[in-house]
């Protein structure tokens, strides 16, 4: 076999680190007590979050109608939620599965933490659907199972109900999944704390593994094969989200290119989220030596490339809308860039399609201030996007006298800044009780342990003197 | 000339016999029945311009994306990409004869209202002259990119090996654009009032599918008999190709299943059309094939490890794939195009037909560039010898031994 390190691609890991550096690296955040800044973090973020819960249970005591819907205007702020956090999840599957079957070897970096945020930003889309239903108590009535309801069936022809079971089957995978990449690191942990409750709890949750070659492959069977299982869910979950829309006759909605063109945003959105949350993790956590510029780089260029893919699907629905020749159809696309809500359209434009664009430059994305920049204004323009889509389609209905306009209340706002509340309280958690990065797998991918190519080739000269 | 290039060389003759048959038989449509024979031409010489451009997409993403599991046989797709000239030639030359074949108003006189756009668009000099455009910026950007690649050849010269990344880039921004509006220009307009967004799509997924199946056929035939490319091309990289067809056959078909569902499930009357004439009547036959040819039976076919290894049935499959990709575009092309009118003066498609000018289309096309492309392959090194990527240590994957 060659020399490994005698590859042109840069390193995974930096700083000359051994199998046991890596282990020690990374259990370092959990083996220390919280920091000031983690305790602030997090205090923030629970605020947050017990203004989301008072706004929720305000609006179920209440009703919907604290929210700024009209009988034109009836999905605007809940579904704009809803379809944002799903879509912030799919980095996670992306990395994890797509790319595991790509053998990027970079996703071992990110991915713990691209998973873990797949997880709470699903939590956080189900929320808002959940309200919307009015009595929440009775979600269970989507689920199709013979009931005493008389013959009171779920729809089965709705893309509503198929996103119940996308979304549901996306969430149990993905945990699956997560808990699955986690179960040799938790044993990580249980052998090196001490007795106590951590011990306790990763004993039970490492299923007893025991680091053995059967173990290790029958893990590794299980990790591919759900690996396969996860890649259609990346994009089976917002090609349904999309077909919520697509499958009707509203002009702007109904459009064949919605599926893959809601994948790609949804990618873009979780790479921005990703992005967003580990520039930070790296510096807070000291995790410099393994989520390095070049994992940074590479998310860039992902993002890049998922933003041209935005880029071309608006050109070509506002291309076909005028190619239709269907009078409705440019007019919902003149409304968008000129109408009452254009600042809404070209906030996204500008934030999805034309600020991205600086990531061509090798100066931008080697720089982190400005990839962190470009990750919140692009999590700002597919926020928009959604937004776009959803409330510019609807406020100007076929029937000029139906025409209506749309402002979120402040209890819609409250729910929102609730949501972000919930996510970072997650991964705030997470980022103390689990390792953010899969250790395990790091060692497998990065050459570790290994002599560098300059101290190998001393070696050799050593022997052949 | 060494034993390897002999092997193919040997080939030559009979390809070139078959070819020179097909063609004669071509030349002899366009004067019987050159209304029957258009429609084929125009399937032929689209069907080879989006395998030699898929060859040149497919060295533009690995570049690209920084693989390096490619690079032993990148002088395949690069063959491909190769024969971009000669194809653009081929349908340049179909379509400005078949210009008057488009259903579009051609006299003139300004349609009010809506429509004016589509009118704008399909000006007949406009149309022709964005048809040169998108040919001659391909054939530019993909030459630049396979003479960087030969250039590399010499020992030393990594800036060709950076600068194909920039100028892949740059050949993939303006191909997604310059792509999408070509098949809507080329191939959905021949139903001017039909419109789908998904088409652009529809056909990167075709073209990329098919691409991959050219790129394992070739790649087979130039190992086997101690060809130009044995023990090079491993069935490692047989393996990696078999998967990546996989995902884009199941990649053709959610394309391929979004776009008819979301039609057929807002089921309004102008974009219903396109559907009702190719799955009512006799053409649902062929519909149906064309998804089982290109997804139900390489999807089955493809999941097992051993078929992905095995030489002879990756080479099947790819004939299959390869035999669903002329299905897919004559359902697109034929129905639009071999029309009659009947007492009411109503269009109606005709049903399908296979006779000797498809036959004849077929076998002398397929001939041909086979010919050309062993001709272009032979003429540089089959191995990118001195690509910094070309020996990298290990094909395996992140952390498991045992990918399917």
């Amino acid at each position: 076999m060659a020399d490994p390190n005698s590859s042109p691609r840069p390193p995974l890991v930096t700083g000359d680190k051994t199998i046991a550096d890596v282990t020690r690296d990374i259990c370092a955040p959990l083996e220390r007590g919280p920091t000031g800044l983690w305790w602030g973090a997090l205090a923030v973020s629970c605020s947050a979050l017990l203004l989301g819960v008072v706004a929720v249970g305000y609006q179920i005591a209440v009703g919907v109608g604290t929210w700024g819907l009209n009988k034109t205007v009836g999905w605007a702020f809940d579904i704009t939620n809803f379809v944002f956090w799903v879509g912030i999840g799919h980095a996670g599957t992306l990395i994890s599965a797509v790319l595991f079957l790509f053998r990027q070897k970079w996703r071992t970096a990110v991915n713990r933490s691209a998973e873990a945020m797949t997880l709470f930003a699903v939590v956080c889309a189900g929320i808002f659907p959940l309200i919307h239903m009015g009595r929440p108590w009775l979600a269970f009535w989507t689920l199709p199972y013979p009931n005493t309801r008389g013959s009171l069936w779920v729809n089965f022809k709705s893309p509503l109900l198929w996103d119940v079971f996308a979304i549901s089957t996306y969430l149990l995978i993905s945990a699956v999944f997560w808990y699955v990449g986690l179960i040799p690191d938790l044993a990580t942990i249980r052998d090196r704390s001490g007795p106590g409750w951590r011990r306790r709890i990763c004993s039970v949750l490492s299923l007893g593994w025991n680091g053995s070659a059967r173990t290790w492959h029958r893990y590794e069977t299980v990790y591919m094969l759900l690996a396969g299982l996860a890649t259609p869910l990346v994009f089976s979950v917002h090609t349904i989200v999309s077909m919520d829309f697509a499958t009707s006759v509203i002009p702007g909605w109904h459009t064949t290119i919605f599926p893959p063109y809601f994948v790609a945003g949804a990618i873009f959105s979780g790479l921005a989220m990703v992005l967003t949350l580990m520039i930070v993790a790296r510096k807070v956590m000291r995790l410099e030596d393994y989520i390095t510029h070049s994992h940074v780089d590479q998310m860039c260029k992902l993002m890049l490339s998922m933003g041209c893919i935005v880029g071309l699907a608006y050109g070509t629905e506002f291309f076909t809308a005028f190619y239709s020749g269907n009078g409705y159809e440019q007019f919902v696309f003149k409304n968008r860039a000129l109408g009452p809500f254009c600042w809404a359209y070209w906030t996204m434009v500008t934030c999805n399609v034309v600020i991205p664009q600086l990531l061509w430059f090798r100066s931008v994305r080697a720089s982190l201030p400005c990839v962190f920049a470009l990750a919140i204004v692009v999590n700002i323009g597919m926020w928009f996007e959604r937004f776009v889509i959803i409330v510019t389609s609807l406020h100007r209905d076929f029937l000029p006298s139906s025409w209506a306009d749309y402002a979120p209340t402040s209890i819609e706002i409250a729910t929102l800044l609730g949501s972000f509340g919930l996510f970072f309280s997650c991964f705030l958690i997470f980022c103390r009780f689990a390792p953010v990065i899969a250790m395990a797998e790091i060692k497998g991918a990065a050459h570790l342990g290994k002599p560098a190519a300059g101290r190998r080739e001393a070696h050799r000269q050593e022997h052949a003197a | 000339m060494t034993a390897e290039s002999e092997a193919i060389r040997v080939q030559y003759p009979w390809l070139a016999r078959l070819a020179v048959v097909g063609i004669g038989i071509m030349a002899v449509g366009c004067l019987v029945a050159p209304d029957r024979l258009w429609p084929n031409l125009l399937l032929g010489a689209y069907y080879v311009l989006t395998l030699a451009l898929g060859g040149a997409v497919f060295v533009a993403l690995t570049d690209v994306s920084g693989a390096g599991w490619h690079v032993a046989f990148r002088r395949v797709p690069e063959a491909l990409a190769r024969l971009l000239p000669l194809a653009s030639l081929l349908l340049a030359i179909v379509l400005l004869l078949g210009m008057g074949r488009y259903g579009w108003p051609h006299d003139g006189d300004h349609v009010p209202g809506t429509f004016r756009f589509k009118e704008l668009w399909l000006t007949p000099t406009f149309w022709a002259a964005r048809t040169v455009g998108y040919l001659v910026f391909w054939m530019w950007l993909a030459r630049s990119i396979t003479a960087r690649s030969a250039a590399q050849d010499q020992p030393g010269s990594t800036a060709e090996t950076a600068a194909n990344v920039r100028l892949s880039a740059l050949f993939l921004a303006i191909y997604a654009v310059t792509f999408s509006l070509a098949s809507i220009d080329w191939i959905m307009a021949l139903e001017p009032l039909w419109f789908s967004t998904m088409w652009g799509v529809y056909h990167f997924a075709g073209m990329f599918q098919s691409t991959l199946a050219v790129v394992i056929l070739l790649a087979l035939a130039w190992r086997q008999d101690h060809g130009p490319l044995a023990g090079i091309f491993r069935d490692d990289h047989l393996h990696d190709l078999g998967r990546l067809l996989l995902g884009f056959s199941c990649f053709w078909m959610y394309i391929w299943f979004c776009q008819y569902m979301l039609i057929w499930y807002s089921n309004l009357p102008e974009e219903t059309s396109y559907f009702i004439t190719r799955t009512h009547g006799p053409w649902g036959p062929v519909v149906i094939a064309s998804v089982v040819l290109n997804w139900l039976l390489p999807f089955f076919l493809l999941l097992p490890k051993p078929a992905k290894r095995s030489a002879g049935a990756m080479a099947r499959i790819a004939v299959l794939v390869l035999i669903g990709r002329w299905v897919d575009l004559y359902v697109m092309i034929f129905p639009a195009t071999l029309t009659a009118t009947d007492a009411q003066g109503v269009v109606h498609a005709l049903p399908p037909t296979f006779g000797i000018w498809e036959a004849a289309t077929l076998l002398g096309l397929a001939t041909a560039t086979a010919f050309c492309l062993s001709r272009t392959f032979l003429a540089r090194p089959p191995v990118p010898r001195s690509d910094p990527f070309l020996r990298e240590p290990s094909l395996a994957p992140c952390n498991s031994g045992s990918l399917p």
